[in-house]
């Protein structure tokens, strides 16, 4: 029978870095190790935090709380793999080329012998993250800017899961030569040779179902929230919930949004129909099938199911209710026939799983060790009872950015006549000047089954910006950095990373709720850019006469308009207060 | 006062006979396992370009093959001997044996020195050769490889004539074959570096830092290239290089006290491994005799070149601070200066262990040819690394539980592999 990569759980965790690779790593006990020198990088910089946070809980018996165990491949090894196979050169290429060329690269000879025992050794699907060095931290993050591969891991001969591990550190080695990774290091000041990547390989937290292979929940939680809703405050945090893989939430997917210290609070929906319509319908799960082969793509051993597969699965017990059409209600549990949603009612009821004390324990903690507000990253699963214990696998752990400035926006600023923007659900803290110019979408033309072309167009609007070193304000229509256009619009964060000032409005008949699961929006808070959600009939308003009236013209069929000031926006963003305005001077 | 000459084939009797002692093997094991199953000696008519007949001797030994088809290199060496080669073909029974791969040892050799040959004789001395054996020899039989200046070339002459004798291709006959004929990416690399895997084993265990070391290596051909590679890539500094002067016919020690620069060497290398000194002079080196690699101050000395090298006499010359030899060469050291080293604390990892990494990938070379299907240069170093580590934790630990060089727990681990494979076919 192979070896699980089961981590142990308590115990005293390091402060110093994981000790160097031994053969035989996982049979001999150990949970977390170095491969090759170097920077660890944020994430594993973060998970070797987190181990100390969980040696530090107290032990509970309802649920197994554990950092998954590890292998960080150190810096150094990326670069000498760079330089060992001149790819300094392909730099410039398509995304895709630069893969295929990483791909062709040879590892270095003093790290094979180690990857391969680990694969030889590992029998659970493995993911590969990135780790770079200017990844994460609080200032500057890089979150989702860089590729993360999941890989089934399963293949009964060592040698072609030695192959797709090693296909994997390559390809997340190669995204740090992307086009996005690129010009988010523009934008962050940082130039190509300032990057270093570490990769940290860990065991997949989750179960096999057949030909999938996912966690039954994955969320992420932070320590303070900036869209606090019903009773919560700020400081009660909040955390996203999704079904499967966490991929949903970090790519701005359907979760079930919460706030971890009023679990059974009414969700932020417009009603039942609301509640169906928007809750998660699919989810992403390690394909243990026979995935295509694809390895320059973050995806090729991922797949996506729906919430039939996983009833079948039996993985919904706790997460999914039912919608009962006769009495208009939502049932929890799968007791009743009717459609299925996911709102993890029963988890966060805790009659079965002591999860949201547990969470909220964890994130306390996690705070704590770091001295500020923390983000957290995790996975559940939750095997039939008496079968095994659950366990929540915390998978990242990093200080969540934020302005600590205070700027005070009152209810009556809101109505300053000189406000081009007021919202009241705003994201963000502090004051940003000179906004010269403003890139909007023309409520007059958008379309939202033309998102993806207005995605395009909001893109070369803010490489024309930045190009010139004009910050801006963006104005469009629901979520931006949505991965489903129709929510928003699907700019990558490299795309609008010019602008200073995000604004999310609605229209009629495309009204959508702010997300705070991706890594979009994460990108967002702690680059300091700040989000105005502007909900259609207030409170708030877009001064669109204002706007129309200054823009350039368009072409025909254009969906972005711009507008140049000779005089300069302001914008004042109160994040605690939940309050923005952007003022004409 | 009169000494016996050095006779490699003694010496391997003598291990093997104190191993046997030590595992208690019955006489016909011993018998048996003392001396090769089969011996071919031969000539090899070859007519030289000048158009007259020179006809040389050559050899093939399979010492055994009870785990499988032998394997072993050829030789084109002026002094060589039947006895030098029955030797290396014990060695390498042991070494397949200690890394656990599933072949028997065997050797083969030319009396010749290539470098007075033009590459039609050279040619036509491969073709003969393979001419006298080929009935003997085979991909499930015994499969040759390069060895002391013999290349891929030779190899490829080889494998042709073999499939002309045989009428069709047998890839896996022979192993060292070019990339793309057949040959194993990572093959070159391959014993060099499996020398370095087990250093660095060795290092770990003791808790001495690799890149805290520096290192003498004696020879300059492939697996001296390669090992300094690796040693250098991991951290190591080598200080001090021998190779083999052509013209001269001496050795020449190369030493740079901040670490001599590989690729700056290869440039002014020929193919034998030969440095130019007088632009190693010019580029900085200090040009010294070729012995003194071995009185270097240095943490690992890395004889990787000949047999017979490290002797009772030099292993005197041994700098106080060496701790590490990692036998390259085969048969580098004698007895005498093994026990001297002992004496002295320096741990040596045995040559066939220490050097098997060529034949285990020449056995990776065999199961690609065989399958016609070829790895990633990734796959072969991960899995030929794995196996080194494999096979050096597994002899030190039987080492460190009897309270036994590493030589002698290596040969204990071989020896009882081979000698199980013999009683299991009922053999003996």
């Amino acid at each position: 029978m192979g070896l699980r990569m089961d981590a142990a759980v308590g115990g005293a965790g390091w402060a110093e870095a994981p000790p160097p690779y031994r053969r035989g790593f996982l049979s001999s006990g150990l949970t977390c190790a170095t491969i090759g020198s170097g920077p660890l990088g944020g994430k594993a910089e973060g998970l070797r935090r987190a181990r100390a946070v969980v040696g530090g809980l107290p032990p509970e018996p309802g649920l197994q709380v554990e950092v998954p165990p590890f292998v960080v491949v150190g810096a150094d090894v990326y670069c000498e793999f760079r330089r060992r196979n001149r790819l300094s050169t392909v730099a410039g290429g398509s995304d895709r080329e630069v893969a295929a060329a990483f791909l062709r690269g040879e590892l270095p000879a003093e790290t094979v012998g180690d990857l391969f025992d680990l694969a030889r050794e590992a029998h659970v699907p493995l993911a590969v993250r990135s780790s770079s060095v200017l990844e994460d931290a609080r200032s500057q993050p890089f979150a989702g800017v860089y590729l993360t591969k999941m890989i089934p891991n399963q293949a009964l001969d060592p040698e072609p899961r030695f192959r797709k591990l090693a296909e994997a550190i390559k390809l997340v080695w190669a995204s740090a030569s992307f086009a996005t990774a690129r010009a988010h290091r523009g934008t962050t000041g940082h130039g190509d040779g300032d990057e270093a990547m570490a990769v940290v390989i860990q065991a997949v937290v989750g179960r096999r179902f057949g030909p999938r292979f996912y966690p039954d929940a994955s969320g992420v939680a932070r320590s303070c929230s900036f869209y606090p809703y019903g009773p919560a405050r700020p400081e009660d945090g909040v955390a996203d919930l999704a079904l499967g893989l966490g991929k949903t939430i970090v790519e701005g997917g359907r979760c079930w949004t919460y706030c971890p210290a009023h679990p059974r609070a009414p969700a932020p929906f417009g009603g039942v129909a609301d509640v169906l319509d928007r809750s998660q319908r699919d989810f992403w799960a390690v394909d243990m099938g026979t995935p295509r082969y694809d390895p320059t793509t973050e995806t090729e051993c991922l797949v996506r199911a729906s919430l039939g597969d996983a009833e079948e699965d039996g993985s919904l017990n706790l997460l999914a209710s039912t919608y009962d059409p006769g009495r208009d209600r939502i049932v929890p549990g799968l007791a009743a026939r009717g459609p299925r949603l996911l709102d993890f009612a029963l988890l966060l009821a805790g009659d079965d799983v002591p999860f949201n004390p547990v969470l909220r324990r964890l994130l306390a903690s996690c705070a704590e060790s770091l001295g500020g507000e923390a983000e957290i990253e995790f996975a559940l699963e939750l095997p039939p009872a008496p079968r095994a214990r659950p366990r929540l696998g915390l998978v990242q752990l990093r200080p969540l950015g934020g302005a600590e400035t205070a700027v005070a926006v009152s209810e009556a600023d809101l109505d300053d006549p000189r406000a081009v923007v007021a919202s009241a659900r705003a994201m963000g803290h502090g004051a940003i000047a000179s906004l010269g110019d403003v890139v909007f979408l023309d409520p007059a033309s958008f379309d939202a089954g033309r998102s993806r072309e207005a995605a395009l167009e909001v893109a070369r609007a803010d490489r024309a910006l930045r190009d010139e070193g004009r910050p801006y304000l963006l104005i469009g229509f629901g979520r931006w950095g949505s991965a489903d256009p129709w929510l928003g619009v699907p700019v990558t964060w490299a795309q609008v990373s010019g602008a200073r000032v995000l604004v999310e409005a609605g229209l009629p008949g495309f009204e959508v709720e702010p997300s705070q699961g991706a890594h979009f929006f994460h990108n967002l808070v702690a680059a300091r850019v700040a989000c105005l959600h502007v909900p259609l009939g207030g409170p708030g308003r877009v001064d669109w006469p204002w706007l129309q009236a200054r823009a350039e013209p368009a072409a025909p069929g254009a969906l972005v308009r711009r507008v140049r000031l000779e005089r300069p926006l302001a914008a004042r963003v109160d994040g605690r207060a939940r309050r923005g305005v952007v003022l004409r001077s | 006062m009169s000494s016996k000459p050095y006779n490699s084939f003694e010496v391997a009797q003598g291990q093997f006979d104190r191993a046997a002692g030590t595992l208690g093997l019955d006489q016909a094991t011993r018998d048996l396992l003392r001396w090769p199953l089969r011996e071919y000696a031969f000539a090899i008519p070859v007519r030289m370009d000048d158009g007259h007949v020179k006809v040389f001797r050559g050899f093939r030994v399979q010492h055994n093959d009870a785990r499988g088809p032998s394997k072993g290199g050829i030789r084109f060496h002026p002094q060589e001997t039947l006895d030098t080669i029955r030797a290396l073909a014990m060695w390498m029974s042991w070494k397949c044996a200690v890394v656990d791969i599933p072949l028997g040892g065997a050797k083969g050799g030319v009396v010749c020195d290539p470098h007075n040959l033009s590459p039609r004789e050279q040619e036509l001395l491969c073709r003969g050769w393979v001419r006298q054996v080929a009935r003997d020899v085979g991909p499930f039989r015994d499969v040759p490889a390069p060895d002391v200046m013999t290349t891929g070339q030779h190899m490829l002459w080889m494998l042709d004539e073999f499939e002309v004798v045989q009428g069709g291709r047998f890839p896996g006959f022979i192993t060292g074959k070019p990339v793309g004929m057949g040959g194993s990416l990572g093959r070159t690399e391959a014993t060099g570096y499996g020398v370095v895997f087990t250093l660095r084993e060795a290092l770990r265990e003791t808790g001495v830092r690799l890149e805290s070391t520096r290192a003498s290596v004696q020879g300059f051909g492939n697996v001296a290239q390669f090992a300094i590679r690796l040693y250098q890539q991991m951290g190591g500094r080598v200080v001090c290089v021998s190779s083999w002067d052509q013209r001269d016919q001496k050795a020449y020690a190369l030493r740079r006290e901040e670490g001599v620069d590989l690729e700056a060497l290869l440039g002014i290398t020929d193919q034998f491994g030969g440095i130019d000194k007088d632009q190693a002079r010019r580029m900085g080196y200090e040009v010294a005799p070729g012995e003194a690699w071995i009185e270097q101050k240095v943490d690992i000395l890395i004889p990787a070149a000949l047999e017979n090298q490290v002797t009772a006499e030099t292993a005197r010359r041994v700098h106080a601070g060496v701790r590490f030899v990692a036998e390259g060469a085969n048969g580098p050291t004698t007895p005498e200066a093994d026990a001297l080293l002992r004496e002295r604390d320096v741990m040596v990892i045995p040559d066939f262990l220490a050097n098997a990494g060529g034949v285990t990938c020449s056995y990776f070379e065999q199961v690609q040819s065989n399958a016609n299907y070829f790895w990633e240069k990734d796959e072969v170093l991960g899995k030929l690394d794995v196996r080194m580590t494999s096979a050096y934790q597994a002899v030190s630990d039987l080492a460190r539980r009897r309270r036994l060089p590493l030589r002698d727990a290596a040969y204990l681990i071989a020896v009882e592999r081979v000698a199980r494979a013999c009683r299991d076919r009922g053999w003996v």
